[in-house]
């Protein structure tokens, strides 16, 4: 029974109106004044986060209004619909027609036909499977991310559980994040708190995508900027921002989750100008000043220079907000980066490294 | 077998009759109820107290998203449904909490209460506004007790009666009761007044058990500590006989009446209150004072533990189904919540909550079984108390400072309900299932290796126009989220 012996015993120490260890309780003799010092702790029920923090808020709207949202059929829609119905019905009476006009001239090359039409159809059913794929694996992500959001703020353990290894499970066909995942399945095993999990979590599963995702960013910028400052024309550099723009959400995407499709493209682009909408001139407002500086030095130098420049900003908030938007968690170990962090060299920082 | 295939009609008609309510109510779209369970001491009255007090006066409740997210637009007090309950005294009690700084007295009858919230929903496809009906329902936590014997004869609860009253811890309380039953012939002709001279001492046995020194919880059943109406009625007047089960009795001797008392109970008494209250919960909160018991000894906690495995027997988890809901509404969560929390350091509530899941274990395993969701917090309805570290003689304590009550003891201290103090109320075992192992029961002061003070209500601070605002609480929010924040969204 030692370790009974020294656990410490129950205590009372009865206060002043002031707070101090009142004389009376002193019930050891005056020769010896006992050493009691009372020293108030911060409350910690007030140390949490009141709510959400507002980029959270905002990635929020933005995943419901694109990825998690359902498209809606207004008129416009509907004649779209209805207009493709007709022609997807031209085409496929065309087909018949032609496969029937082929066997009249000769069964061999009407069969040769048939063939090809299955292999449309085996195609076309494959490529609605990976959409739908596609599709349900953004939904799934913005789940993800809004689960993980609440389970962080209410510090919830067994919800950082489950919630851990479903994202665990999305990364399970990479192999380079393996022993980030056994890592991960050994802490989730031991004593940990909720918050505390979920950081380790972010920690070793999406810091190294992150840092590819910010490469990624850097380098569409890079090329933006550059072509803009060459290209001849301005139609030219237009067409190949909004190139390198699509082509960047796409690869967030990848990074983060997997392929998003064509639907699941449009959806996320849906989320990306939403996020995009509020942030351009709030959450990246901070440095707004050093682009329109940067933009300033940029442009006396050359035009085209100042231009590429701008492009290139440009390019860099909207992979951020892509960012923001395919990341299967909330910013939670530490804040999202900035413009500044993941292009430099749009200010001029490239000189130093 | 006659009084069997009694038994199985009067099953089968309040189950009908359970069904036809279920009906009546989705049809008159009545909104969510929310039991509030615990036995005596646990706390219900403060929780719903608190409850409605920071939902319709705007607490801090940061983890409840529909109230951090500003969404909840009105929370205010209805008409509630049953005109023939008395209403939850919601005011007096909160008079009594922020004016006097008094804790609530124990709960003597039935009241119930219902709370409107209206909110904006976040998004989606229904209209924008919704509202939620909160029903909530305070009785006394005796009462509780006796939803087990629903299904226990008379033979088999006596048999449990005396076998718990036998045991070491226990024994000394019973002595008096137990003599009394030596001089009892089974088959001797019924009398009023022996039969009341043994439902006395019985009752006076279960009293003393269940004193805050000894803090026992399995005393069914529960009308005999707090009778309400029923005070000196013949269904009140009856004691566990060491009866043979199987055994017939004449309807005259002693132990035929006391048979016929004791199912008289059960019609009357235990399964109304059952059939009216419990059987058609959507959501479930269980507070459980741990404090009490783990202050008596672990033969306490012991007893704690099976009068919650017993009790949560009788309800119906389940996983929420439109058509179940319709006929047999089933509680889709339920939230084991270890109260007064504020009685010790926030570094030690996760001990606290691992001694509650070792007293639940039962009932949370047969819950997660059927597919009902399950949480466990330490919780305050009200803090009482707030945190520092005392130095002393070179050692660190986590302590809590507050005002504990009159006549509460430790460490050698007469506290008088005046002057604060800090308290350091020892450590909780690591490993939870030592709390349980033991046959200790009413530890003294000075072996105890953790003593837990109450505290008297914390001073309220005063908002506009003079009302008491808020007062401060752990995790109710978080309590709240997990019982109806999905209604919320």
């Amino acid at each position: 029974m030692t370790a009974d012996d020294r656990r410490a015993r129950p205590r009372a120490f009865r206060l002043d109106p002031q707070g101090q260890v009142a004389e009376a309780a002193m019930a050891q003799p005056v020769s010896k004044p006992p050493q009691i010092e009372i020293e108030l702790q911060p409350d910690p029920y007030e140390l949490k986060p009141v709510a959400l923090p507002v980029d959270e808020a905002v990635v929020e709207m933005a995943q419901r209004r694109g990825m998690l949202g359902w498209f809606r059929l207004g008129w416009g829609g509907l004649f779209w619909s209805a207009l493709g119905g007709l022609v997807s019905l031209g085409i496929g009476l065309w087909i018949d027609g032609l496969i029937e006009q082929l066997f009249s001239r000769a069964a061999g090359l009407g069969w040769i036909a048939v063939a090809l039409a299955a292999l449309v159809v085996l195609a076309l059913l494959a490529l609605t499977i990976r959409e739908v794929i596609g599709v349900f694996r953004q939904a799934h992500v913005a789940k993800l991310h809004a689960a993980l959001a609440a389970a962080h703020l209410a510090d919830d353990t067994d919800a950082a559980r489950r919630l851990v290894g479903e994202l665990a499970a999305l990364y399970a066909q990479r192999s380079s994040t393996a022993a980030a995942r056994a890592e991960i399945t050994r802490t989730t095993g031991e004593i940990v708190d909720g918050r505390d999990l979920l950081d380790i979590t972010e920690r070793l599963l999406l810091h190294p995508i992150d840092a590819a995702v910010a490469r990624e960013i850097a380098e569409a910028a890079k090329r933006v900027s550059l072509v803009t400052a060459i290209s001849p024309r301005a139609i030219l550099d237009l067409v190949f921002v909004v190139g390198q723009i699509i082509r960047l959400i796409r690869r967030v995407a990848e990074l983060y989750s997997g392929r998003p499709g064509f639907l699941g493209f449009v959806k996320l682009a849906r989320s990306v100008g939403a996020h995009l909408a509020v942030t351009g001139g709030m959450a990246i407002g901070d440095s707004l000043l050093q682009q329109v500086v940067g933009h300033g030095i940029a442009a006396k130098l050359s035009a085209r220079l100042g231009e590429g420049v701008l492009n290139g900003l440009l390019t860099t908030r909207v992979g951020l907000s892509a960012m923001a938007v395919c990341r299967p968690m909330p910013f939670a170990a530490g804040p999202q980066p900035g413009v500044k962090d993941v292009a430099p060299f749009l200010f001029g920082a490239s000189q130093d490294s | 077998m006659p009084e069997r295939s009694v038994t199985f009609f009067s099953n089968l008609l309040s189950e009908a009759q359970i069904t036809a309510r279920s009906v009546a109510d989705y049809m008159g779209g009545t909104g969510l109820r929310l039991g509030v369970t615990g036995l005596s001491r646990a706390g219900k009255t403060v929780f719903i107290t608190s409850l409605v007090h920071n939902l319709t006066a705007g607490g801090r409740l940061p983890v409840l998203r529909a109230s951090a997210e500003g969404r909840i637009t009105s929370a205010t007090l209805q008409a509630q449904p049953d005109d023939a309950i008395p209403r939850f005294t919601y005011e007096d009690h909160l008079a009594s909490l922020t004016l006097d700084r008094h804790w609530p007295e124990s709960t003597r009858r039935i009241s119930e209460l219902r709370i409107n919230l209206e909110f904006e929903r976040q998004a989606g496809w229904r209209s924008r506004t919704g509202s939620l009906t909160l029903d909530i329902i305070d009785y006394p936590g005796e009462w509780l007790l006796d939803l087990p014997l629903l299904d226990k004869s008379f033979a088999q609860w006596s048999r449990e009666t005396l076998e718990a009253s036998a045991e070491a811890g226990r024994a000394g309380l019973a002595a008096d009761w137990r003599g009394g039953l030596q001089g009892l012939r089974l088959e001797d002709a019924f009398s009023e007044t022996a039969a009341r001279h043994q439902a006395e001492r019985f009752t006076a046995y279960l009293r003393a058990s269940k004193s805050d020194r000894y803090a026992l919880s399995t005393l069914p059943p529960g009308r005999f500590l707090m009778p309400g109406e029923l005070e000196g009625s013949p269904a009140l007047t009856f004691a566990p006989l060491p009866v043979t089960e199987g055994a017939a009795y004449g309807a005259t001797t002693m132990a035929g009446m006391m048979e016929r008392r004791y199912e008289a109970y059960k019609t009357h008494v235990v399964r109304p209150f059952f059939r009216d209250h419990f059987s058609r919960l959507d959501r479930q909160i269980v507070l459980v004072d741990a404090l009490g018991a783990l202050n008596s000894g672990p033969s306490a906690v012991r007893d704690l533990q099976v009068a919650l495995g017993d009790v949560m027997q009788s309800f119906r988890a389940g996983r929420a189904s439109r058509l179940a809901s319709l006929f047999r509404p089933r509680i889709d969560r339920i939230l084991f919540a270890a109260t007064k929390a504020d009685h010790l350091h926030h570094t030690s509530h996760d001990r606290l909550e691992a001694i509650l899941r070792v007293l639940t274990a039962r009932a949370i395993t047969r819950a997660e079984d059927v597919g009902a969701k399950i949480d466990v917090i330490a919780l305050a309805a009200t803090r009482a108390t707030r945190e520092a570290r005392v130095t002393h003689d070179g050692a660190q304590l986590e302590a809590i400072i507050g005002t504990p009550l009159a006549g509460e003891r430790v460490d050698g201290e007469l506290f008088d309900g005046v002057a604060e103090a800090a308290i350091f109320p020892g450590e909780l075992p690591a490993d939870p299932r030592r709390a349980l192992r033991g046959d200790a029961l009413a530890v003294p002061d000075t072996e105890a290796d953790y003593r837990f003070v109450r505290f008297r209500p914390p001073v309220a601070q005063s908002g506009e126009g003079g009302q008491a605002k808020p007062l401060p609480h752990i995790r109710l929010d978080r309590a709240l989220q997990f019982l109806i924040g999905d209604k919320l969204a």
